[in-house]
């Protein structure tokens, strides 16, 4: 169910009305999301489901209560406040409380298009088709889901704080894999309007990556120079910005602690090449205007020029810290070069072009290990030339000494996320990178 | 798990209360409604889920409640196949017009995938089953006072900072769902099943050097009440977290190499459910997950052939065992739960897939197995696992026992981080505590482990196996599958088991 900005007021306001707390918070979203699967070159499953939930929060005597409910009709209205309000006076008081946020100045964040917003299903069947047809063109299996979302969230205080998004979204991924099931590429997209969305670049991507016959080579466990393409980049920068917490810093249980205490805030702990930016006004990646707790996002650098300027914060601990509140950010820009990938190639004696990974996870948290696979597209480099397909691998590499370790990188370019996991995706460069620790040979295709 | 008794379909004497807003008949109204429009419009067959579940969820960090949250939520699902083709559509409200409008709807997302529905979908036929079944369970999560909850929580991180931990956090989840199937065929199922999952991780730091070491939790999630949470132990529980928190800090690292390993159940079921529970989901060996969950390095042609593990393999499906996750009387395609009951590996030999509607007669098999599952009534209902369980050895064996059959090895306690290729081959799975076994001794804790493998290798190394004494059920609330991503809560039981020769690596030292 997707509301309009003074309808999701509206029903803020009633519900501000029947509080009868100290302050009280009410979060509002929902809109449409449909979504399409295809496999072997036809349909499986398809989806249109029309969401709807509503937040509030009581706060009494610095006890917040809450309760959520996908209806919002007055009874269910007035029964959702009384329930939060109850379950406030049942909990201990939060030595931590912190009041609800008064008005805040937001920017803009452009995340909303009236046609993308308005797509059926038709529509995304119509970019299956393409990718379908590319497949049977070039003689490869196709597999994929496109998805469209219109979506909106709002967030309302006592304290007389009313802040409205909207945002539409489409994405599109394709897997080609050959016909003898023994190899695979990929490609996708996510974007906030349609006229944005290439399906047929898509298309033609996936399958080209897709269209190869000869046996993958087998390569040892070691250390290789690898070529990142902008997904791949995201994934793993994606993980060094969500352990960025001050919190966790502070208390000497982070990556980013230094020992004897404190965080590394200011500290060059990266290439110098490396910055990270979060910007709602950024044109390739905006994050929300809206942050957590009703925080404003801003444009600000988490790391810049290889020195960690930023972490995330939040407004209990900030209070407590005497610091700035600054909100997770979950589209965020790393800056890029003006190395093309075929540059990065011809520049690269033996080593590895990966696709994207799968399956990333932080083994050790205090030297950021993350482990994972490649997939979907891996060739062996030789003498600046790609000489085969390349089977996949598992990685086991410190993101500190990754990050440090940059030798070029690729022009900006926006990612791939689902539509609906989050609103919006992060944009990358395409990356080289020397050291990367691939530790065991994976037959998964 | 097919060692205990299944519950009763119906089980009057459950003390949870019916949380539906909407009485009997106006379900079967309202389903009468969504159906009949479905079948004067020309679908061959529809189905229609309508739903509320219930949702708690309490976090507690070091001396704060950090959050407290009631999540309640309503809606409906009405698939449609028309000319072959899927059409779904789901949403919140519940009134006769909202339901045709999404037949409506779901009507012309069949009508829109046409052009690409090369080939139509095909069911098989379904029993038709009327049924009422509640999950017993003792007290219910949602009556017991958040007071009493939000207690619990700040005495389970007081018992772990009073026994070693610098920090802690605590958190309890609760979730009921009561969901009201009906189909074209003449089905009328009406469930709930309730699911509670505490935890907490505790942390010791070693300020001087910067180190830091946590152990989480090793209470499993359950299909289970308040009670559950209640008496299992967690204050206590969180004071040996505490103390092997501050010991990892001292602790030996993992020397990598090549070990015998004893794995305990808190680890062991996430290695079922990654390398058997995935790898054998029909749906991924049939490519539908291709491009997001993976496939599968098994195929329809190794039925029966495939040597998965050792002769002490034999993994069993069931959607009954008493205080699973995914136990429940009828899948979301409206099989019964008899369905779920059988064999994925059977002395080392794969047998069964798991398969959900529609997808039988792709390998020439007559029937689904009941494996079906939609984490929302919003959600298309997909290919999910059911309860996935090692059986014990029925040979008399304790831990003791795989131990003492150990000269250099390693015991594995609690799940840690974890990561599979995507057809389910390469895995490396972390863990929370690691024991040098020397000379068939248990003897001193070691740090910075995890082990690495390939699903079958693994499998066919498995050389002992604990008896039925030492079985433990786990899982999770949480394993994700599918585009959009979806949900679902899962149990694996095992007992301890020995496996020979594991490559185990050291997390700090040995990337």
């Amino acid at each position: 169910m997707f509301l309009s900005s003074d309808d999701a007021k509206a029903i803020a306001d009633k519900v501000l009305a029947y509080s009868k707390a100290d302050a009280c918070t009410v979060q509002i979203e929902g809109g449409l999301d449909q979504s399409l699967r295809f496999a072997r070159g036809g349909a499986t499953t398809n989806l249109a489901s029309a969401e709807a939930s509503l937040r509030v929060s009581s706060h009494i005597g610095r006890r917040i209560g809450s309760c959520s409910i996908s209806h919002f009709d007055d009874e269910a209205l007035a029964a959702a406040v009384a329930r939060s309000e109850e379950i406030a006076r049942m909990l201990p008081v939060d030595p931590d409380y912190v009041a609800p946020l008064g008005p805040q100045n937001y920017g803009f964040s452009n995340r909303y298009d009236e046609a993308t917003a308005n797509l059926h299903l038709d529509a995304l069947a119509d970019a299956a088709a393409r990718v379908i047809k590319e497949g049977a063109r070039i003689g490869v299996d196709t597999f994929g889901c496109a998805t469209t979302a219109r979506r909106f969230e709002a967030f309302a205080t006592s304290a007389s704080l009313f802040a409205y998004e909207r945002r539409s979204e489409i994405d599109l991924s394709a897997t080609a894999r050959n016909r003898a099931d023994a190899w695979s590429g990929w490609a996708g997209a996510h974007q906030f309007s349609a006229d944005r969305l290439d399906a047929e670049q898509i298309a033609r991507v996936a399958c080209f990556k897709g269209a190869h016959d000869a046996t993958p080579v087998d390569l040892e466990p070691g250390a290789y120079t690898v070529i990142l393409e902008p997904d791949a980049t995201t994934e793993l920068a994606f993980w060094l910005m969500r352990t960025m917490e001050a919190r966790a810093a502070d208390e000497g249980r982070s990556s980013f602690a230094r020992p004897g205490g404190g965080a590394l805030i200011g500290e060059k702990l990266f290439d110098e090449k490396l910055t990270i930016r979060v910007d709602p006004a950024d044109p390739l990646a905006p994050e929300a205007a809206v942050g957590f707790e009703g925080l404003p996002h801003r444009a600000r650098a988490f790391v810049e020029n290889g020195v960690l300027t930023t972490l995330y914060r939040s407004r209990a601990w900030a209070q407590k810290t005497g610091s700035e509140p600054i909100p997770f950010a979950r589209n965020f820009v790393m800056s890029g070069g003006d190395a093309s990938i075929d540059d990065m190639v011809r520049s690269v004696r033996r080593g590895v072009l990966v696709t994207r990974f799968w399956y990333t996870n932080i083994v050790e948290r205090k030297n950021l290990l993350l482990t994972g696979l490649t997939r979907d597209g891996n060739f062996l480099i030789e003498n600046g030339r790609i000489v085969a397909p390349m089977r996949n691998m598992r990685f086991n590499q410190r993101l500190g000494d990754l990050f440090s370790n940059i030798k070029a990188l690729g022009p900006t370019r926006r990612t791939w996320r689902a539509a609906g996991d989050g609103g919006g995706a992060p944009a990358a460069p395409a990356m080289l990178v020397e050291g990367f620790n691939f530790s065991s040979k994976s037959s998964g295709i | 798990m097919a060692a205990v008794a299944a519950p009763s379909p119906i089980e009057a004497s459950c003390r949870s209360r019916s949380a539906f807003g909407l009485n009997h008949v106006l379900l079967y109204d309202l389903a009468d409604i969504a159906l009949t429009a479905a079948r004067q419009s020309g679908a061959s067959y529809a189905d229609l889920r309508i739903g509320e579940t219930r949702r708690e969820y309490a976090l507690a960090k070091d001396g704060r409640l950090e959050n407290f949250d009631e999540r309640e939520s309503q809606g409906f699902g009405v698939r449609v196949l028309l000319d072959g083709c899927w059409g779904f559509y789901g949403a919140r409200r519940l009134d006769p017009q909202s339901l045709r409008d999404g037949v409506e709807r779901a009507l012309e997302n069949a009508r829109a995938v046409k052009p690409i529905q090369f080939q139509p979908i095909e069911l098989e036929r379904l029993p038709v089953h009327e049924a009422e079944w509640i999950m017993p369970m003792g007290v219910d999560p949602f009556e017991a006072q958040a007071s009493e909850k939000a207690d619990l929580l700040l005495s389970i991180i007081a018992s772990a900072r009073d026994h070693g931990a610098d920090f802690c956090s605590a958190s309890i989840s609760a979730a009921c769902e009561e969901r009201f199937f009906a189909n074209s065929l003449g089905s009328r199922i009406h469930q709930t099943r309730t699911r509670v999952a505490p935890s907490f991780q505790a942390t010791a730091i070693d300020r001087a050097s910067g180190r830091f070491a946590t152990r989480d939790c090793l209470t499993p999630a359950r299909g289970a009440g308040w009670d559950y949470v209640v008496g299992a132990g967690l204050i206590e529980e969180a004071a040996r977290a505490g103390e092997e928190a501050r010991a990892k800090l001292d602790a030996k690292p993992v020397a990598p190499g090549d070990y015998d390993v004893v794995i305990d159940p808190t680890n062991l079921w996430l290695t079922i459910h990654e390398t058997v529970g995935h790898s054998t989901e029909l749906d991924r060996v049939l490519g539908w997950e291709a491009n997001f969950a993976g496939t599968s390095f098994v195929k329809p042609s190794m039925l029966d052939e495939l040597r998965f593990g050792s002769e002490l393999m034999t993994i069993v499906a069931d959607r009954a065992q008493p205080g699973a996750l995914a136990t429940i009387g009828y899948d979301d395609d409206g099989a019964p739960a008899e369905a779920a009951e059988f064999a994925i590996v059977e002395k080392g030999v794969f047998k069964n897939f798991q398969m959900a509607l529609g997808q039988a007669h792709l390998i020439g098999l007559s029937h689904s197995n009941g494996c079906a599952y939609a984490d929302s009534p919003t959600t298309f209902p997909i290919q999910r696992m059911p309860n996935i369980s090692l059986m014990p050895n029925p040979q008399k064996c304790s831990f003791d026992d795989l131990v003492s059959d150990v000269e250099n090895g390693i015991y594995v306690v609690g799940a840690g981080s974890w990561s599979i290729d995507q057809q389910r081959d390469n895995f490396q799975f972390g863990g929370q505590l690691f024991y040098e076994i020397k000379n068939g001794k248990l003897g001193d804790l070691l740090r910075d482990g995890a082990y690495q493998g390939r699903t079958t290798q693994f499998w066919n190394s498995l050389a002992g196996l604990g008896d039925a004494s030492a079985y433990h059920l786990d899982g999770t609330f949480t394993c994700g599958k599918a585009e959009p991503m979806q949900v679902a809560p899962v149990s694996h039981g095992s007992p301890p088991a020995l496996f020979r020769n594991v490559r185990v690596l050291n997390t700090s030292d040995d990337a």
